[in-house]
């Protein structure tokens, strides 16, 4: 692909991600309330909640202004360079930029920066947040991993283009790993986006929006829309991996068929999220453990060619 | 056994220290001892005859009996008879032996007795402030009869902090309160954390003191109190209100009529309802499951809607008057009622029936927050939490109030001691509560709703009421006085007895599991935080003063 294009499509990934996310989200808070017998605000509440506080005073606050203000700005670069890497409705806009390694680098560099921003407020429930937070990326960043590496020894490269295509079903035979895979990252999805029941490390009514817990005006715009793009992120990386039928499609087709899988993922993620209640930090662990288990298996599993 | 066995038993034992018994009913005991005794007969209630702990009172009797006032206050459920041991102390030495070393329940009451009367517990094992603000002098007594309502003492210490204790080695603080998003009322847990686990705690709260019980003794009449006393409680405001009047007609001797005892019980119920749906709402909230939250919410609402057709308001109901009630219940809100009835059963039942198959739920309370019935004991804990660990204590059935005698229902209890029990408890009792109500509605027959009272108020007399909040026992305690009013009115709220049980709840468990474990008890701090005469902030490294922040706040309009 010619460096135009790559930079073409990865300023229309990160615009679409920027713009579709809030989107997503209001429509995602509308069917909660409905499911909660409840009006709900409108669709576009969100983009006026980011407005609203983007037009807000910035205050300082916290132990370490400057980190805070490093760790709201890292979060949502990082997850908008991982939307240059992955395909959204066309190929990885930034194919040669980078390998899934990076990839992966990236996604926990996303997780780090809710660690800076814990630290950086410095108050003993933010804290309490961080250290959640690290306890779950220890056992949840292997998943992800495990999934890609899967796919990686399918296809025998590590280049972004070949894995994510669907690539963990492999080319023959019946695809055991690809659908064990399948199962392990739906059932850790939630966890990925930091949703009920797995919204420990934020937990509003243990631990007050943990990490979060001294950001407000601007820098909490940044960090909340770091956090709705997060959803389209993995989102995207999950239709890529795990769903790659209609990629087949000419350009208009193959978009809006990548648009309505993250859109029915997003109304799945919103659904359990309405229907459970919070994990315990040690009951999610040991949950994750039991995934991570299960993955190792596919990934033996993949390396035999199954 | 009634009320004359057990004083016949206590005579037995304690025959010389006994200074004289009343019995107005079969029900009611006082027995007044010398204080030298007062240690070892509590001692032996509460231990050798097994009853439970329910409120200590100090009263000042300076100005009448020309000395202090202490009474301790026991409840032998079994027997219906609630149980009041009382002692006189000389003006000059308001000292009496500590029974928190045999009865742990008592160690609040004493503390506060020393605080707001000034009568010292001698041999107290945690001697510290419960009460008082932290810069409050330490010889000014505000229930005392000499100290005015609105006394503003001239050597407050503005910036005066409580003394914690040092945390246990290897644990760090994580001060739970006064504002978090789960206390909907200041409180202030110091948690001693190592890693996830909470190793135990230290509780300051009294935060929000109102001054009610001095108000009451000192500008009010007896028939403004009721008013008043619905006001201590945001959620269980009728119980205060029927509590009192019950202990004022109890103190006088006086029944009002029947229609008014059903229509106080159909109030009672409909907010143990209310209560009762709002506390699972809440409960599924602070374990993160807001639909169940939304939805308990939505099934609550007609009922504050029929409250408010009845009585004029959502929730202060205004409700009774010594010897009878001000709403009567005509026909159409009867067929009302019993609609809202309906649909609540018929909603209710599919929230009950979805918690009760959501394993999700069930991970997050089972085995959480255990209260055994040891540490029921031992709090003098009340309500779902001791019925939750399979004491089997309901006033409603043990000390019949109101029309309970007339009505037919069961006492819910559970075995597991833990949060999950709780939940089942309360999710169950809202059935017993809607049949309890139609029972009501069906048995009452037209009268008259007040008692006509000529006379004045006898002097001097003493009353106890004990009254099944959603939460546990009410217990309101009245000494009749002059000038219609009460020379002493001391209200004890279950979450008063309740919050002492909730450090040994969460010793040893997980931080995450300490809201949901306090939220078990449905803490109400407003009904605990109840006295002081005014309200003064202190704290440690504000740097704003009370009179600024007033001057602030009421300066910008």
């Amino acid at each position: 692909m010619p460096m135009g294009w790559a930079i073409m499509g990865a300023v229309a990934n990160v615009a679409m991600v920027l713009l579709v996310s809030p989107l997503l989200q209001g429509i995602g808070r509308k069917l909660t309330a409905r499911i909660q017998s409840r009006q709900g605000p409108p669709v576009l509440q969100p983009y006026f909640d980011l407005l609203k506080l983007l037009g807000k005073e910035d205050i300082e606050s916290g132990e370490t202004p400057v980190m805070q203000r490093f760790a709201a700005l890292l979060s949502l670069t990082t997850v908008l360079a991982v939307s240059c890497l992955v395909p959204m409705g066309f190929g990885s806009p930034m194919n040669s930029a980078g390998d899934v390694i990076m990839l992966i680098y990236l996604l926990t560099l996303c997780g780090a920066s809710t660690l800076l921003a814990g630290m950086a407020a410095g108050s003993t429930y933010s804290l309490i947040g961080v250290s959640r937070e690290m306890m779950t990326m220890i056992t949840l960043e292997p998943l992800l991993a495990v999934a890609i590496l899967v796919g990686a020894v399918h296809v025998h490269s590590l280049r972004l283009e070949a894995v994510l295509s669907g690539s963990v079903y492999g080319n023959a035979g019946f695809p055991w790993s690809g659908l064990v895979m399948l199962a392990v990252m739906l059932l850790s999805l939630q966890a990925f986006v930091q949703r009920v029941p797995f919204d420990i490390a934020g937990a509003e009514t243990e631990l007050m929006e943990g990490p979060l817990m001294e950001y407000s005006g601007p820098k909490l715009a940044l960090c909340q829309y770091a956090q709705m793009a997060r959803l389209v992120i993995y989102s995207s990386l999950f239709s890529a991996l795990f769903l790659p039928w209609g990629s087949q499609l000419t350009f208009p087709g193959e978009w809006l068929l990548f648009w309505i899988k993250v859109f029915v993922l997003v109304l799945l993620v919103t659904v359990i999220a309405a229907t459970h209640a919070r994990y315990r930090i040690d009951q999610a662990l040991r949950y994750f453990a039991g995934l991570l288990g299960v993955s190792f298996v596919a990934l033996v599993l993949a390396t035999f060619g199954y | 056994m009634i009320a004359r066995e057990r004083l016949n038993q206590l005579r037995k034992r304690f025959d010389s220290a006994i200074v004289r018994a009343d019995l107005p009913s079969d029900r009611q005991l006082f027995v007044w001892v010398r204080p030298a005794a007062v240690k070892e007969m509590c001692r032996h209630i509460f231990r050798d005859l097994d009853a439970r702990y329910v409120v200590s009172i100090g009263a000042d009797d300076r100005p009448y009996s020309g000395g202090f006032v202490v009474a301790h206050d026991f409840a032998f459920d079994q027997d219906q008879v609630l149980c009041s041991v009382l002692t006189q102390l000389p003006e000059t030495e308001p000292k009496i032996d500590s029974i928190s070393d045999v009865v742990p329940a008592a160690n609040w009451a004493e503390r506060e007795m020393r605080d707001l009367v000034g009568i010292e517990s001698v041999g107290h094992p945690y001697p510290k402030r419960l009460v008082l603000p932290d810069g409050w002098p330490e010889d000014v007594h505000p229930l005392r009869k000499d100290v005015p309502w609105n006394h503003v003492p001239a050597e407050f210490k503005e910036g005066a902090t409580f003394e914690f204790e040092d945390p246990p080695e290897g644990c760090t603080v994580v001060p739970f309160g006064p504002f978090h998003p789960t206390l909907d009322e200041p409180a202030h847990f110091r948690l001693y954390v190592e890693g996830e686990m909470v190793r135990g705690c230290e509780y300051r709260g009294f935060m929000a003191h109102r001054g009610i019980e001095k108000l009451a003794e000192s500008v009010m009449s007896y028939n403004d109190i009721p008013v008043l006393a619905e006001r201590i409680c945001g959620i269980c405001g009728c119980v205060h209100s029927v509590a009192y009047t019950q202990a004022v007609e109890a103190a006088a001797a006086l029944r009002p009529p029947p229609r008014a005892e059903y229509i106080r019980t159909i109030m009672l119920e409909l907010e143990r309802l209310h209560s009762h749906l709002l506390w699972t709402g809440l409960a599924c909230h602070i374990v993160g499951f807001d639909t169940l939250f939304m939805q308990a919410f939505r099934i609550r609402e007609p009922v504050m809607w029929v409250a408010e057709k009845i009585t004029g308001n959502r929730k202060t109901y205004g409700l009774c008057v010594v010897g009878g009630v001000r709403w009567e219940i005509t026909p159409e809100l009867k067929s009302e009622l019993g609609q809202v009835l309906d649909r609540l059963d018929a909603e209710w039942g599919p929230v009950v029936g979805a918690i009760s198959r959501d394993k999700n739920i069930q991970k997050r309370t089972q085995g959480v927050g255990i209260a055994n019935k040891e540490v029921v004991k031992n709090a003098g804990a009340v309500g779902p939490v001791a019925r939750a660990a399979g004491v089997d204590i309901d006033c409603r059935r043990d000390h019949p109030y109101a029309a309970y005698d007339r009505v037919d229902f069961e006492v819910i209890t559970a075995g597991g001691c833990d949060v999950w029990s709780r939940l089942e408890v309360r999710m169950r009792e809202v059935f017993e509560s809607t049949a309890i109500i139609r029972q009501c509605l069906e048995k009452m027959e037209p009268g008259p709703l007040q008692l006509e009272i000529k006379d004045e108020l006898p002097v001097g007399r003493i009353g106890l009421s004990s009254v099944e909040a959603p939460r546990g026992e009410s217990h309101h305690f009245v000494i009749t006085g002059e000038n219609n009013r009460p020379r002493r009115w001391r209200v004890r709220a279950p979450t008063y007895q309740n919050l002492q049980a909730v450090p040994a709840m969460i010793r040893d468990q997980q931080i995450a599991d300490m809201t949901i474990s306090l939220g078990s008890i449905d803490p109400c701090f407003s009904c605990t935080d109840r006295m002081e005469t005014i309200e003064l902030r202190s704290g440690g490294k504000k740097t704003w003063s009370q009179r600024e922040l007033l001057a602030l706040s009421r300066g910008r309009k």
